[in-house]
């Protein structure tokens, strides 16, 4: 009877290493680049106090351009085939509106009350993911000869850092239709791509993952940065939390004023010491509760600002 | 009588040389490419998973060369890699990428590219075993270099590799 037991616990501690002992998985999305959008008429164009701006309309493009939607196609496939489903990005933008219109129409039973939503969460609603895979391709024509400049970038949201690429221009062809060169192209790519995607996980896994910390202040805060807490300036003090709580100690302090600290670089460890997988959010919350406890006692809010940006305003919430 | 019992002798001293003559080539042609000395260029955009590459090997006989060359081709994916060129072809770089993996998985890899080994499954002749008439040139007095197409099943040898250890996956640690 004992037996039975012992084995059911070595289970238990086997499967809470497995799921503790795993990072948490990125996730990737394709986006049509701005380049190509704009160039194949897929934007929208505003005027912006003066100037004229065009941004992408991906929701036109996925509507009506076939080859967009092949090429995306593909290259899931081939990232399934790896482990690595991509976020669909014409679905993510159907989800955001349709939970927009909901939103929109819910009301609490009891009170009636509409669901809270500010600017900034307004501004926040967009599809997004850890890695965006920007894609972009043009067809180079000389007389009946036709070849496909493809470009695949691998965009860290965390950093906006290029983390992966794979570009070239394939063989050019007299007679093959423009489908078929780019799922050419798509295949001479990929096995680079994932390779250069493979080298960032191994330095992911070696030196932490990297994201952006900003410190500011709220204007009718007394204190700043240069305050002085047992002899060191409010800035040193994080700069030595820092120290201490990134892997190998790695950061780079990007700006140090009185009123603001930018740190890039920041390579947070990607499990706490519970070993459990943690986020910049999480990480920065522990710098956010330093704060505010004894001896500083400043209160600050935390915003997040993508995935891997964090900004703490000190003064209040 | 004895005639018979002479021409007998003969007969299974032949038959013993020819065997020894048979396995003999076989361990010359193995002993040829032993120490991994070939080329690989890429020859076009194969099927989804695939890698067409031209092998060049090089033997004393033409015919070792071609037998070693599809051994070569599997070699040469996952230890070698290729640069990119003509027919649309992007550089493909090996799907192991320490050197020393190959010494420290020795028992595997020996086995992995025994004669009749494991590698066969992850490698076909694109053109039916035949060279191609500039693909078989002498470049010394001794030593004949042929290239050969094959076909790399390189996401089933990647897949296996994962699967030994050797090599990590896009997933791993997540």
């Amino acid at each position: 009877m004992k037996q039975p037991k012992i084995i059911l616990c070595l289970l238990a501690i086997f499967s809470f290493t497995i799921v503790f002992g795993q990072a948490k998985k990125p996730t990737l999305m394709i986006v049509p680049s701005d380049v190509w959008c704009i160039q194949n008429g897929y934007s929208l164009t505003f005027d912006d106090q003066g100037s004229t701006n065009k941004i992408p309309d991906y929701k036109r493009a996925f509507q009506e351009n076939s080859e967009v939607l092949q090429v995306i196609s593909q290259i899931n496939g081939m990232m399934a085939d790896r482990g690595f489903p991509l976020k669909n990005m014409e679905s993510a933008i159907k989800t955001l509106e349709s939970n927009s219109a909901e939103d929109n129409l819910r009301q609490s039973k009891e009170s009636g009350s509409d669901i809270s939503e500010n600017p900034i969460d307004q501004l926040y609603k967009a599809a997004k993911a850890d890695i965006i895979i920007q894609l972009t391709w043009t067809i180079n024509k000389t007389g009946p000869k036709k070849s496909i400049n493809f470009n695949l970038q691998g965009l860290d949201s965390y950093t906006d850092k290029q983390i992966a690429t794979a570009t070239g221009t394939g063989a050019p062809s007299f007679s093959a239709e423009t489908p078929v060169l780019l799922s050419e192209a798509v295949l001479s790519h990929m096995d680079n791509f994932t390779a250069s995607l493979q080298s960032h996980f191994d330095d992911m896994f070696e030196n932490g993952r990297e994201i952006i910390v900003r410190i500011q202040k709220w204007n009718d805060w007394d204190g700043d940065l240069e305050t002085e807490y047992g002899g060191d300036e409010l800035g040193v003090v994080i700069e030595d939390w820092l120290q201490a709580n990134t892997v190998k100690g790695r950061f780079n302090t990007t700006d140090m004023t009185e009123n603001m600290a930018l740190f890039e670089q920041v390579r947070i460890p990607l499990y706490n010491d519970e070993g459990n997988a943690i986020d910049a959010r999480r990480y920065v919350r522990d710098l956010s509760k330093f704060l505010s406890s004894a001896p500083y006692n400043i209160a600050n809010k935390l915003v997040m600002k993508g995935l891997g940006r964090a900004t703490i305003i000190l003064g209040s919430k | 009588m004895k005639r018979s019992y002479l021409f007998m002798t003969i007969f299974l001293m032949l038959c013993a040389n020819f065997g020894a003559q048979a396995q003999w080539k076989k361990e010359k042609a193995l002993e040829d490419t032993k120490i991994w000395r070939y080329d690989v260029e890429c020859e076009g955009i194969a099927k989804q998973g695939a890698k067409l590459v031209k092998v060049w090997s090089y033997s004393k006989n033409p015919k070792h060369a071609i037998a070693s060359s599809m051994r070569n081709a599997v070699h040469g994916v996952i230890f070698k890699g290729y640069a990119g060129g003509g027919q649309g072809c992007t550089s493909f770089q090996p799907l192991v990428n320490d050197p020393s993996v190959e010494e420290k998985y020795k028992e595997f890899f020996d086995e992995f590219f025994a004669e009749g080994g494991e590698y066969l499954k992850y490698v076909s002749s694109a053109t039916d075993g035949s060279i191609g008439p500039g693909d078989r040139l002498k470049v010394s007095k001794r030593e004949y270099k042929i290239g050969a197409v094959v076909t790399v099943m390189s996401d089933q040898l990647r897949k296996r590799l994962e699967k030994e250890n050797i090599i990590k996956s896009l997933t791993s640690g997540f």
